[in-house]
């Protein structure tokens, strides 16, 4: 997964607000998604160019406080985004193994 | 926010019915010329780039509009949803068809104000009635959310529970919404014969609490006898029983909506509130919707009601329910008064139990033992 290209769903809406924090709209469905400011950072970063480790370097080189285990969390977050058809992955990039 | 996060649309001001009570005609609302299928579309766009989620659609009568189709596939095309107000009488079975294509149609409300066609048809017009229960079936054969808008004057407030066994049960709505006959727009040359007198407000309200609690989650109102039933109810309670002030109550903190959307016009003209379109913002597709939301004095003016305390009106002098208040609709007020930031006297507790008026003998949403007597 880490050497995974996602590319966010250009069907969805990022709908940001004054705090950083955001929403993710997916107009087919009306369902809506909070994101926190780190999480619409790796939104913004889901352009198909970006590999899963690439946005965790960028995480660490824009953010304090880095957790050690912030590639575990940045997978998880790209996996539900990809279980909720939010985001794909790059075209040959192999789809990560189910659990 | 930084944009709003939906926009009420006055698509066109034409309407194939003169509804006694219209809001929309005889207001600023009722334009010269509707804006042409591009500027909509262009629109559109800039609310993509906006990030708003969703759109309103009304008029006048929405489905006047030969471009309708096109207008919903602008709105799909710039990731959006929408929902339609509309008397149902143009909806037939190709209608249902195009909407239940798109999947992005939250719901359709029609306006249905009667059980029976005399019910109906006495403020909409002949044969009305019998049209706007085919527009729900046919909308309803296509699994599209269909909601009912009851509108209730002086010649169908003895008929809600029909109304409610019709819609409810006949037609097996999910719900419906009810509001009153308010003075604005045509109702202002009618009122004598359509507003509800205290007693039939009262009724209203009595009626309309007996069928919510008899229909959980199935009948609501967002103002109107029902709403004001469950609100007044609550500030004579709390009253009673010198209980602490609302939260934001005491201040014109009515209502929320400049917070989170704007209207536009027919003709292009971006307002505050599609009940308040004759305060004028700017201009779709020449105005940025951006900078308009985030700056216009109007609407800050109108955003900062809430820090106008109700003490400081004459109106409210003396009155002991301050505490609990939030001085109502300002675009009810500014009908009435010619000022926004002003209580609506229509909606006003005190005033209207000076008038004759009774709160419902008891509230049956609320837990046991909450009153006495």
């Amino acid at each position: 997964m880490h050497l995974s290209k996602p590319i966010a769903n250009p069907l969805i809406v990022l709908r940001e607000e004054f705090d950083d924090w955001a929403i993710l709209f997916d107009p087919e469905s009306g369902n809506a998604f909070g994101l926190n400011p780190v999480s619409v950072f790796i939104w913004k970063l889901l352009d198909g160019h970006h590999t899963v480790a690439q946005i965790v370097e960028s995480i660490r080189a824009e953010c304090d406080d880095v957790p050690d285990d912030a590639q575990d969390r940045v997978i998880a977050f790209v996996q539900d985004l990809l279980d909720r058809g939010l985001a794909r992955l790059q075209d040959g990039d192999r789809e990560p193994p189910c659990g | 926010m930084q944009t709003p996060k939906s926009m009420d649309i006055s698509i066109t001001g034409e309407c194939n019915l003169r509804c006694a009570y219209c809001s929309h005609f005889s207001s600023a609302g009722e334009v010269a010329r509707d804006l042409g299928t591009g500027e909509w579309l262009r629109f559109f766009e800039e609310l993509n780039r906006c990030a708003v989620l969703g759109v309103c659609l009304s008029g006048g009568e929405p489905f006047r509009r030969s471009d309708f189709d096109e207008i919903l596939r602008g709105i799909v095309r710039n990731r959006m949803r929408f929902s339609v107000l509309s008397n149902g009488t143009l909806i037939d079975e190709d209608t249902a068809v195009s909407i239940a294509a798109t999947g992005r149609c939250d719901s359709i409300q029609v306006s249905i104000d009667g059980s029976r066609p005399e019910t109906h048809d006495i403020c909409r017009g002949p044969g009305t009635f019998q049209k706007a229960l085919e527009g729900i079936r046919a909308l309803r054969r296509h699994n599209i959310p269909v909601t009912a808008r009851v509108t209730i004057h002086k010649h169908n407030v003895h008929d809600l529970e029909s109304i409610a066994r019709l819609l409810l049960d006949t037609l097996s709505l999910p719900g419906f919404s009810t509001n009153a006959a308010s003075y604005m727009g045509l109702c202002r040359h009618n009122a004598e014969h359509l507003q509800l007198s205290v007693e039939e407000r009262s009724l209203a309200m009595e009626t309309l609490l007996t069928l919510a609690a008899g229909h959980p989650g199935r009948v609501s109102a967002s103002a109107g006898p029902l709403a004001e039933a469950r609100q007044w109810l609550e500030m004579e309670r709390a009253r009673q029983n010198r209980a602490p002030g609302f939260p934001g109550a005491g201040y014109l903190r009515s209502c929320g909506g400049v917070f989170a959307r704007l209207a536009v016009r027919a003709d292009g003209v971006i307002v505050p509130c599609s009940q308040m379109s004759h305060i004028e913002l700017g201009r779709i597709n020449r105005d940025d919707l951006r900078e308009v939301w985030r700056g216009h004095p109007e609407l800050e003016r109108l955003r900062r009601r809430r820090e106008v305390p109700l003490g400081e009106f004459s109106f409210c002098r003396g009155c002991e329910y301050i505490p609990y208040c939030r001085g109502n609709c300002p675009a009810l007020a500014y009908t009435i008064l010619g000022e926004e930031n002003h209580p609506s006297p229509d909606a006003c507790l005190r005033r209207f139990l000076e008038s004759g008026g009774r709160l419902p003998r008891e509230e049956p949403v609320f837990p046991a033992g909450g009153e006495t007597g």
